[in-house]
């Protein structure tokens, strides 16, 4: 693989202020300065490919943010090499910027009483876009965005989903080969999260774009991220594909049954029954153990069955299992 | 070059649509600008002239700094890079490939520019119809108030952007700001067109050296005749210091991330 993207003992260490309580703290508070020192970003190592789509998560305060301000220039970090696109991102920002795209979920880069064109038209002046090219991505943006109804309308007067459409065209309109993307589908409602998510699985997909995207929703990440990079108190704690962190991590596979007629027994090897209603039940089974098939073989063999679905772990569970239950802090 | 006056345009559309804003400023500053000048007269007595200015000059100067105000920001209430730092949208402007500090006062030229047209000629003209004023004699003190007109933002931005620096160092810098832009509005003459409280060189190429060459007026302050032309000098030297600082502020952010 060659790296587009090249971080090795990444380390970023804030000065935060400390604080003394009581009457006595409080003068001490007035006369001196003392800080602790919290390494928010603790010696994380990794490389990505160009066109991969990686999801960076982690519990808040783990350090994605921190990360993610290194990587676009924004901070400088305490320790540590970063290489993006060949550049050291915080040596020579107004060069480096110009080939990265980035959106912040809670923060907009377009001017916020413009119309939304004329952001536009003002970016084609900072990244100096040629005219024509200017023109090819704006139409095939207005079309995959549906930014017409509001193309001509205040910034300020978007909503929350319109606005997220906007910046993400913004962020793309000069063709950067790296886009790093910072919740980008926070406070969104269904509909406006899909069409989020449709574009950017079409951005990284037909223009061969490297996606960086740190998220809370873990849908964004099922439904888009080949590879998963978790960090938690500044730590890299897994890197790898998510179907291998579900097999590693994400606990039992249940198969719900409804059978034809009331059964008093109803335990089969190798399953657990987690619960039961009426003539409903619930096994959970270990994919490592027993496959779907096996298992629906063995209850078929025992009792009449009217209906049946498997459910797969989620994600979401497995996610808040990995962080509550600190299963990758060894 | 294109990108600066793009940007410029851009804060000039900026500023135009804030129409209510825009004319509930006019008409304070045509209240207050009004009430000075009758506190002013009312201080004449019947005097004709005190320290160099009549009546009429008085009152002009009252119009002219009252005009001033929001073309030089002279209140301090434009916080933009403080408010940018704070809210972390400073952030998003360093990830736009062009350099900062012309971007910021390009977008501050251009709101100026619409305060200096819509303010300020109204209020000279509404002054103009209430008021006796004194209009510039000949072509040449037209172009030397212009000139002077035009040093005097360039002072003003530089003094304003180095206060509003502040806010990366500070948890809140908008105390220091309020102290800086009331010192200044003192020393700047903007009170009274007297000596003794224009005695600071950056300040009195604020409103008063501009207000000065509309009158005409032979330099009242007793400073050699190569003063006025320290302007572009001062200006230049403020200036230099607030791109300094600009860089230092950048540089203490990225090592922060506050």
């Amino acid at each position: 693989m060659n790296p587009i993207i090249s971080v090795r003992g990444l380390e970023k260490r804030l000065r935060v202020g400390k604080h003394h309580r009581g009457k006595l703290g409080l003068l001490r508070n007035l006369v001196t300065r003392e800080y602790n020192v919290i390494p928010a970003v603790d010696g994380i190592s990794f490389d990505v490919g160009a066109g991969e789509l990686v999801g960076y998560l982690g519990p808040n305060g783990a350090g994605k943010s921190t990360t993610l301000k290194i990587l676009t220039g924004l901070l400088v970090p305490t320790a540590g090499e970063v290489r993006v696109n060949g550049q050291v991102p915080w040596k020579e920002r107004v060069s480096y910027v110009a080939t990265i795209g980035a959106v912040f979920g809670q923060r907009t880069t377009l001017w916020w009483d413009l119309p939304v064109i004329e952001s536009l038209d003002l970016l084609q002046h900072i990244y100096r876009i040629p005219p024509d090219r200017f023109r090819r991505n704006l139409d095939r943006f207005r079309e995959l965005l549906e930014l017409d109804p509001f193309l001509h309308t205040p910034v300020r007067s978007l909503s929350l989903g319109q606005r997220m459409r906007a910046d993400l065209c913004a962020a793309l309109m000069h063709d950067p080969p790296l886009l790093f993307l910072d919740e980008p589908t926070i406070g969104l409602d269904v509909v406006a999260k899909e069409r989020i998510r449709s574009f950017i699985r079409r951005v990284n997909e037909e223009r061969g774009t490297t996606v960086i995207l740190t998220t809370h929703d873990l849908s964004d990440v099922e439904k888009l991220c080949g590879r998963v990079i978790i960090i938690d108190h500044g730590k890299l704690l897994y890197d790898g594909g998510l179907p291998d962190l579900q097999r590693r991590f994400g606990g039992k596979r249940e198969l719900v049954v409804d059978f034809a007629e009331e059964y008093q027994e109803i335990v089969v090897e190798g399953a657990e029954v987690l619960g039961r209603e009426g003539l409903r039940a619930t096994y959970g089974f270990e994919r490592d153990r027993l496959s779907a098939s096996d298992l629906i073989g063995r209850l078929s063999a025992k009792y009449r069955i009217l209906d049946l679905s498997v459910r797969e772990p989620d994600v979401e569970d497995t996610i808040r299992r990995i962080y509550k239950e600190r299963l990758l802090d060894a | 070059m294109r990108l600066f006056w793009e940007l410029c345009k851009i804060s000039f559309q900026r500023q135009l649509a804030y129409r209510a804003s825009n004319l509930a400023g006019l008409v304070t500053n045509l209240f207050f600008g009004v009430l000075r000048a009758a506190i002013l007269l009312a201080l004449y007595d019947n005097r004709e002239v005190i320290a160099g200015l009549t009546q009429r000059d008085a009152v002009t100067y009252t119009g002219l700094t009252q005009a001033m105000i929001a073309y030089l920001h002279l209140f301090g209430v434009n916080n933009g890079l403080m408010n940018a730092v704070y809210s972390g949208e400073v952030a998003t402007d360093l990830l736009k490939p062009m350099n900062l500090f012309p971007f910021w006062l390009a977008k501050e030229f251009g709101g100026s520019v619409v305060n200096l047209l819509l303010r300020g000629t109204t209020i000279m003209a509404a002054y103009a119809l209430v008021f006796p004023i004194t209009l510039p004699d000949n072509p040449l003190q037209g172009v030397a108030f212009a000139v002077s007109l035009l040093l005097a933002w360039q002072v003003s931005f530089a003094f304003r952007f180095l206060v509003n620096l502040s806010a990366f160092w500070v948890l809140n810098a908008q105390g220091i700001g309020r102290l800086a832009f009331t010192v200044s509005w003192f020393l700047c003459g903007f009170l009274f067109p007297l000596r003794f409280f224009t005695f600071v060189v950056p300040a009195i190429f604020l409103n008063y050296a501009p207000a000065l060459y509309f009158l005409g007026q032979p330099d009242p302050l007793g400073l050699p005749a190569f003063a006025p032309f320290l302007a572009p000098f001062v200006g230049a030297g403020i200036f230099l210091a607030a791109m300094r600082f600009w860089q230092y502020g950048i540089r203490h952010y990225q090592s922060t991330g506050s």
